[in-house]
């Protein structure tokens, strides 16, 4: 049933009436959450949307082509510092600004991708962690940047000044649909690079880079692109997430910050659109909202505490959470590897089999 | 100069906790900070809680650490089925993070102080200008003894024999009837000791608490980059070369500090892709 | 046909959005007849974890004040969330305790970027946050009308320990180990910021990052300086391995530090001993301290809280909350924000463990007052000064 009879069909965006609809229920479904979603949601609403930005953009990278990244707070960074200061200190206006930051950060992922040329596995994992490392310590360092103390971000204004035109957006509600747009638009991009030469390039690299190399794909010029529009996708979220939040600094975009990132991929599935989607909103969301005040939870809550109080220390209760978020880390990956899409694709077969 | 070579000899060895996993499994195993943290919170607890000597205290932590690395290879990656690396990496950081709140969810989160039963103001100073402390003499009585042990462990004996051939290819070795699993559970085991060794020098220089490895590790990690992964001294001369390089620069470039010894990393992998002491492997197709 | 789809999509999907501002639910009051709510955020997890204690410490004093009956008649109900030092998280801890449990006022806070993270959205809100636990020259410049800071700002301390340094301890050859932060900084230009009134400067100033788990290179530095005093703006963990390091090359300054390492009994543990002598500001009065309110406070934690460690940070949870229950006792009944701010305004010389606080419509960095402490033998707290204002502090003109 998923068989490809020519070229067209399998770059076509939806593959039949039923994807189409099932789209168009979920774009509906998501332009309309607002009406039905408490308030405190939207903001969560938000990070995960960034973050599937950015997952889906190190998925091209990590999961098609191969190349392992520890580095990719770095590329967030650009993306957020550079933005706002497009903005602040060049008054562009933010579509521009936001672009201008993102090409940056693309520039800065054509540098790492040279030395990926020649590296592999760990130590090009080194390589990106350092890089990811340099760009924090040079951001923290130097005044233009806030140094540490950390920047104020502008009022998020759509129109151009210049012309006069002024359309702030303030509310979390705005931004959720700034976001969801760009994310939407990003996603069908990711999906648009894979499908076509570039994508199938990446992934012959995947496969084994000497092959593709004699196969006749430039390694060179395809291996540093992929850095390039992972990066690129990580600069776009950078931006975002800058307004996000309203205000940041250096810590924000810890190492922490890059190894998660490359989990929610894993964890996700590898490779995959929707892997990266799924990946990002797992995680962000286990972050942000599981078991979190756990101490407040009735019943549950108490028997807690007194198992804190007899074995463990009370104060250390809240730890509980990062427990959970690892052993379902752990679990995920060992009774699925492919990660939450190898869930979607058995959950998919059963019921398309159903009756058998 | 001392105390950098010091410093540098202890990433090394922690270094050789991490390549000892790598070796023989090809994971690169970020639990390992955390399973050294915790190994050494296990000691903090015998001597603060039971008030048992010292002596007594290691012996049992050791124990429990290979048990921990045991069991850490037993329950989260041997289920796995058809891994990838990354996936397997992704297991590790997940054990991380377990581990992690497990510990500050039983010892909490505040500084604990750990200390080796060594006088810390004892000091020598053989040539004028160069003081060497108890701490970094026992570093360096402990890294070659470890190193020694290693040597004639991998060349000599049948299990390490077992070791090195599991890690050159796997399907072989099973072949040849090794017990890969059990090599596994072996070195995650070993491993975990060494770390532990590693995490209580590192604990006795600092202080205690759940986030105190997460540095050391990093460090160690690219330590074990830059002397190549494979090859155990070159992991120790790696990990004295990244302490030296830290505290020259660290004396005339504060600033830069954190970071110069990434960035010499970068450097030299450019110029030599597979570290500086392990022979470049050619890929086939 | 496909095109045809896609365009009635499209004007579903807009007719939608249309609609969707209307449904913004109304935000739920912070109090009611029965109680009052008060939220506070600080790591409870993570790398910043040991601060989490300033959040407990003021459940202590919610609770002691629910015990004595309430503030006319409505009980405190206190929220505390964990934010893991992360600005991110603390803006979503921080909207879901306003949005959906419905939060009168923050008290404390812990950290400058966290705090910076939510301070527009609490003043855009209309919800007061009294006493952040950082000290963060933003906090309170430019004036913020629901903001009321009470924490000395670091530079003051660093221009009180610098007076302090020179005068009484009549040394010449100073030395500063700072972190390369907001925190570090601030101290460094108050300590110059002095010194430059004495003609003198400093012999070295020796930055810090935040993570450096290695400290060789730096004791080095200030030793090879000759520093006779070095004045320490680190965190805790650094500081340790800076003593110890010192120790191990036979480098014996005098020791001066911020009040952030001014929880005596953990750092003579954890420096194993090394602590002793050394000179800190202090925030609060010393824990033994014979005052009929700290007594009070001390019992209560006895019963109410008997795993925490009575550790200043403890305690300090209890001085950035107190102005709050102050205010509210003022307001009496008929409560609302308004009234609050107003309430909180004529704040003056209110002072229970910590400095006087002052707070006037045009001023809301409530003090500028330290006190200056020495660790004894056995983590024993011995005062040397009581709380001494600045004098050169430029923000009160």
């Amino acid at each position: 049933m998923d068989m490809k009879r020519d070229y067209y069909e399998d770059v076509q965006l939806f593959k039949s009436n039923v994807v189409l609809f099932w789209s168009a229920a979920l774009l509906l479904v998501l332009f309309t959450i607002p009406l039905y979603t408490p308030n405190y949601y939207i903001y969560l609403f938000n990070i995960i949307m960034v973050h599937i930005i950015l997952a889906v953009g190190l998925n091209i990278l990590v999961g098609s082509t191969g190349q392992i990244s520890l580095g990719h707070a770095g590329f967030f960074a650009i993306g957020a510092y550079g933005t706002v200061l497009m903005m602040t200190t060049f008054q562009l206006p933010f579509v521009l600004a936001i672009l201008i930051a993102a090409f940056i950060a693309a520039f800065f992922g054509f540098i790492l991708g040279l030395p990926a040329l020649r590296l592999e596995g760990p130590y090009l994992a080194i390589v990106s962690l350092g890089f990811g490392l340099t760009i924090m310590h040079i951001i923290g360092g130097m005044d233009v940047f806030g140094g540490r103390m950390g920047v104020k971000v502008p009022p998020l204004d759509l129109g151009i000044k210049q012309l006069g035109i002024s359309w702030i957006l303030t509310t979390d509600f705005q931004k959720y649909y700034l976001i969801l747009i760009t994310t939407i638009i990003m996603v069908v991009g990711a999906r648009n690079i894979l499908k076509t030469r570039v994508g199938r390039s990446f992934v012959a690299i995947r496969d084994s880079d000497i092959a593709a190399e004699v196969i006749g794909v430039n390694l060179t010029i395809y291996k540093t692109l992929a850095f390039a529009v992972s990066a690129f996708y990580a600069g776009i979220a950078g931006g975002l997430f800058g307004f996000v939040l309203g205000f940041f600094d250096p810590f924000t975009f810890n190492m922490i910050l890059s190894i998660i990132f490359l989990v929610m991929v894993v964890v996700g599935g590898l490779g995959t659109i929707a892997g990266g989607i799924m990946g990002a909103a797992l995680i962000t969301y286990l972050q942000y909202d599981l078991l979190k005040n756990i101490a407040e939870v009735p019943y549950f809550g108490a028997l807690m505490v007194a198992v804190s109080k007899q074995w463990f220390t009370v104060v250390g209760l809240e730890n509980f959470s990062s427990m959970a978020i690892g052993l379902i880390m752990i679990g995920i990956i060992i009774f699925e590897p492919l990660g939450m899409f190898g869930v979607w694709i058995r959950m998919k077969k059963y019921w398309m089999t159903w009756p058998f | 100069m001392v105390e950098g070579l010091a410093i540098g000899a202890c990433y090394g060895l922690f270094a050789t906790a991490v390549v000892i996993i790598y070796k023989t499994s090809e994971v690169v195993n970020f639990a390992q900070g955390e399973m050294a943290m915790f190994s050494s919170f296990v000691a903090f607890h015998i001597l603060s809680a039971y008030q048992y000597p010292f002596w007594l205290a290691f012996v049992i932590t050791m124990l429990f650490s290979i048990l921990l690395g045991i069991l850490i290879e037993f329950l989260f990656l041997r289920p796995a089925k058809h891994p990838s690396i990354l996936g397997m990496i992704v297991i590790t950081l997940g054990a991380e993070m377990f581990l992690m709140g497990l510990a500050s969810w039983k010892w909490g989160a505040e500084q604990k102080f750990f200390s080796l039963p060594l006088n810390p103001s004892v000091t020598y100073e053989p040539v004028k200008g160069m003081i060497i402390t108890n701490w970094a003499i026992a570093v360096f009585a402990v890294t070659a003894c470890i190193m020694l042990f290693l040597y004639i462990f991998f060349k000599f004996t049948r299990l390490g024999v077992a070791m090195r051939a599991t890690q050159q290819n796997k399907h072989a070795a099973k072949i040849m009837g090794i017990r890969t699993e059990r090599i596994f559970s072996f070195a995650w085991g070993f491993s975990s000791l060494i770390g532990a060794v590693a995490g209580m020098f590192f604990a006795s220089r600092a202080t205690l608490d759940p986030a105190f490895m997460m540095e050391p590790f990093l460090r160690a990690f690219a330590a074990a980059v830059l002397g190549g992964l494979m090859s155990i001294p070159g992991v120790i001369i790696g990990g004295a070369l990244m302490g030296l390089i830290e505290n020259f620069f660290g004396y005339f470039w504060p600033h830069w500090k954190p970071i110069i010894a990434f960035i010499v990393i970068i450097l030299v992998l450019c110029l030599r892709p597979s570290g500086l002491f392990t022979k470049h492997y050619v890929k086939k197709v | 046909m496909f095109q045809k789809r896609m365009v009635v999509l499209w004007i579903a999907v807009w007719a939608v959005l249309c609609l969707a501002p209307a449904a913004q639910a109304a935000m739920p009051a912070g109090f009611d007849d029965n109680e009052i709510r008060i939220g506070q955020w600080g790591p409870q997890t993570g790398p910043a974890a040991p601060w989490g204690s300033v959040a407990r410490g003021s459940k202590l004093l919610f609770d002691i004040v629910n015990e004595e009956g309430g503030i006319h008649g409505r009980k405190i109900k206190y929220f505390i969330r964990d934010d893991m030092y992360n600005p991110a998280q603390t803006v979503a801890v921080v909207k879901e305790l306003v949005e959906r449990q419905g939060v009168f006022a923050f008290v404390g806070g812990v950290g400058s970027a966290t705090g910076m993270a939510v301070r527009d959205y609490l003043a855009a809100k209309k919800i007061a946050w009294i006493g952040p636990a950082a000290a963060d020259k933003d906090f309170a410049f430019p004036l913020n009308p629901y903001l009321f800071a009470s924490y000395p700002l670091y530079k003051d301390e660093g221009s009180i320990l610098a007076k302090y340094i020179v005068e009484k301890l009549k040394m010449k050859k100073i030395g500063i180990l700072y972190q390369n932060d907001a925190y570090g900084k601030d101290g460094l230009e108050g300590v110059k910021e002095r010194l430059a009134t004495y003609k003198m400067d400093l012999v070295a100033e020796i930055p810090v990052e935040p993570t450096e788990k290695d400290m060789a290179s730096q004791v080095l530095r200030l030793k090879t300086a000759g520093a006779e005093t070095v004045i320490l703006y680190v965190m805790p963990t650094a500081a340790v391995i800076t003593m110890k390091t010192a120790a191990n090359v036979g480098f014996k300054p005098h020791w001066v530090a911020s009040n952030t390492l001014s929880d005596y009994p953990l750092m003579f543990k954890i420096t194993g001993g090394l602590w002793e002598g050394v000179i800190t500001g202090a925030l609060a009065e010393t824990p033994d301290s014979k005052s009929p309110l700290m007594i009070k406070y001390r019992e209560a934690a006895k019963r109410l809280a008997p795993e925490e460690r009575w550790g200043v940070f403890y305690y300090a949870g209890i001085v950035f909350a107190d102005p709050i229950v102050e205010a509210l006792k003022k307001v009496g009944r008929n409560l609302s924000t308004e009234a609050l701010l107003k309430a909180l305004n004529s704040t003056k010389d209110h002072q229970t463990l910590g400095p006087k606080v002052n707070w006037t419509e045009k001023q809301h960095q409530g003090t500028d007052s330290v006190m200056i402490h020495k660790c004894g033998p056995n983590a024993s707290y011995i005062m040397l000064q009581d709380w001494t204002t600045n004098d050169m502090a430029t923000w009160k003109k």
